[in-house]
């Protein structure tokens, strides 16, 4: 006769419950060492606007010096008023995300309240923490840049973390990816001369970002620029997340293009 | 001293009475598929009692509100589980009551040195249509029900029959404003009649003979 309780409290800890059952959330090992190309390399970047903020990313999954696929999506949605735009290993990162949107979803669920802002930002470093051995020895390592819309403050807000899950807050910008390091310095140069993001509207910083993008694809070989297939955008305000329609990315593109 | 089989049957019984002497002042349960999806209607005084499982799978139920918890808890991290191991897809509300909830009341039920569990409830699953639209009905002793377009859950089982009746009643009439599937307007309305009855028999069975011991 056992005198187990029915049934094991996990106060909403999505990876206690997951160990409880003996599912494995550890990233797959996927590396060049091993035969199997890691996807990598990339361009994604957040934009404060004056509404919330703005995700572009190009659409390009690379694996060594190939192109593996065009049209990988790397802004994914983890809630309602919560983006995470991934560059790095493809795999381990998207694997990532969709344990990050199931934690949220269960917390929600089970401890009848949203998890707090705070609560999910540690959910993200604990992610990336979970993935310093394979990060280590040289695969399966991802940077996300996490956008939310901060609804007790009113705002959208931006956090960058390192690959051990260090996480930083952004005041104008976010970018990661092989692309964004090259370009890294535009970001600093607009808002200096310019002005700061957060204060346009969403049509000039979306063809700030798509012009970013272009450039970082011209001195990024893991980067798809302007040409090819058409870069996705998301935005995040107190409404919540919602797609760029194509058209107007489209529109952009053709005047970017023949601009340049 | 030995404890024989007629031992453990009259135990049973004695848990089947226990539990059903506490579900009888329990507010009635009602599930009723509409257009925009499936509703789930029951009264509170303090607690909450209808929750979300999984993306297309409700609960609500009666009876001992941290047995209700218990269910609920045990049904969530099922789902979670699974939809992430597997995937959404694979969650459904076949697996989640017939595999993972029933077998543990059963087990929990039919061990004699356990406090049994006093709940009865409903569970949905909202289909891509409201045809596709499932019900089970579960009871404390693990067994279930499945069913279509509505369900009921009660304390007595005399309560439950009126509140069958009221539904398929209704359907038999053929006016159009009642054709299932209904609008949630109309789909509320007669989710609260339904409601009344089931309460009301409540109320008149009290001095009713329980027939839901005889089964």
């Amino acid at each position: 006769m056992s005198m187990k309780p029915m049934h094991e409290a996990f106060h909403g800890d999505f990876s206690r419950l997951l160990e409880h059952k003996g599912v494995s959330i550890s990233a797959p090992r996927v590396g060049e060492e091993e035969g199997l190309p890691a996807a990598h390399g990339t361009t994604v970047i957040a934009l404060k606007y004056e509404e919330g903020i703005l995700n572009v990313a190009d659409r390009r999954a690379t694996s060594s010096t190939g192109i593996l696929y065009d049209e990988a999506e790397k802004v994914l949605v983890l809630d309602e008023y919560t983006l995470i735009a991934i560059a790095g290993s493809y795999a381990p990162a998207a694997e990532a995300a969709r344990f990050l949107k199931h934690s949220f979803k269960y917390f929600a669920r089970s401890q009848l309240q949203e998890m707090s802002l705070e609560g999910k930002l540690a959910e993200v470093s604990k992610v990336l923490s979970q993935s310093i051995p394979s990060v280590l020895q040289g695969i399966g390592g991802f940077l996300p840049i996490v956008s939310v819309y901060d609804r007790n403050h009113k705002q959208g807000r931006i956090f960058f973390y390192d690959v051990l899950g260090a996480r930083f807050e952004s005041r104008e910008y976010g970018s990661a990816g092989s692309g964004a390091e090259k370009i890294r310095g535009t970001f600093e140069y607009i808002t200096r001369t310019r002005g700061p993001f957060h204060v346009l509207p969403l049509e000039e910083v979306l063809k700030d970002a798509l012009l970013l993008l272009d450039i970082a694809a011209s001195l990024d070989p893991a980067t798809a620029g302007l040409g090819g297939v058409l870069p996705l955008g998301k935005t995040i305000t107190a409404a919540g997340v919602a797609d760029i329609p194509e058209e107007k990315i489209r529109a952009l593109q053709r005047k970017l293009l023949s601009e340049s | 001293m030995a404890y024989t089989p007629y031992d453990w049957q009259q135990t049973l019984r004695q848990k089947a009475d226990y539990v059903e002497d506490r579900l009888r002042g329990g507010s009635p349960v009602v599930g009723l598929s509409c257009q925009a999806g499936a509703l789930l209607l029951t009264t509170r005084r303090t607690q909450r009692k209808i929750y979300e499982i999984y993306d297309r799978l409700a609960f609500a139920g009666l009876g001992n509100p941290s047995d209700l918890e218990t269910v609920r808890q045990l049904s969530v991290d099922f789902a979670h589980a699974e939809g992430f191991q597997r995937s959404p897809d694979d969650v459904s509300i076949q697996r989640v009551v017939g595999l993972a909830i029933s077998p543990a009341l059963k087990r929990s039920f039919s061990d004699p040195f356990r406090t049994p569990l006093v709940l009865r409830a409903l569970f949905v699953q909202v289909g891509d249509q409201p045809n596709n639209d499932l019900f089970f009905a579960l009871n404390y002793d693990g067994e279930f029900l499945l069913q279509h377009q509505h369900a009921v859950a009660a304390g007595t089982e005399f309560a439950e029959q009126q509140m069958r009746r009221i539904l398929t009643e209704r359907e038999t009439k053929r006016k159009p404003k009642n054709a299932l599937p209904l609008e949630l307007e109309a789909a509320l309305e007669k989710a609260i009649q339904v409601w009344a009855v089931g309460h009301w028999a409540l109320r008149a069975g009290i001095f009713q003979s329980d027939e839901r011991s005889e089964r």
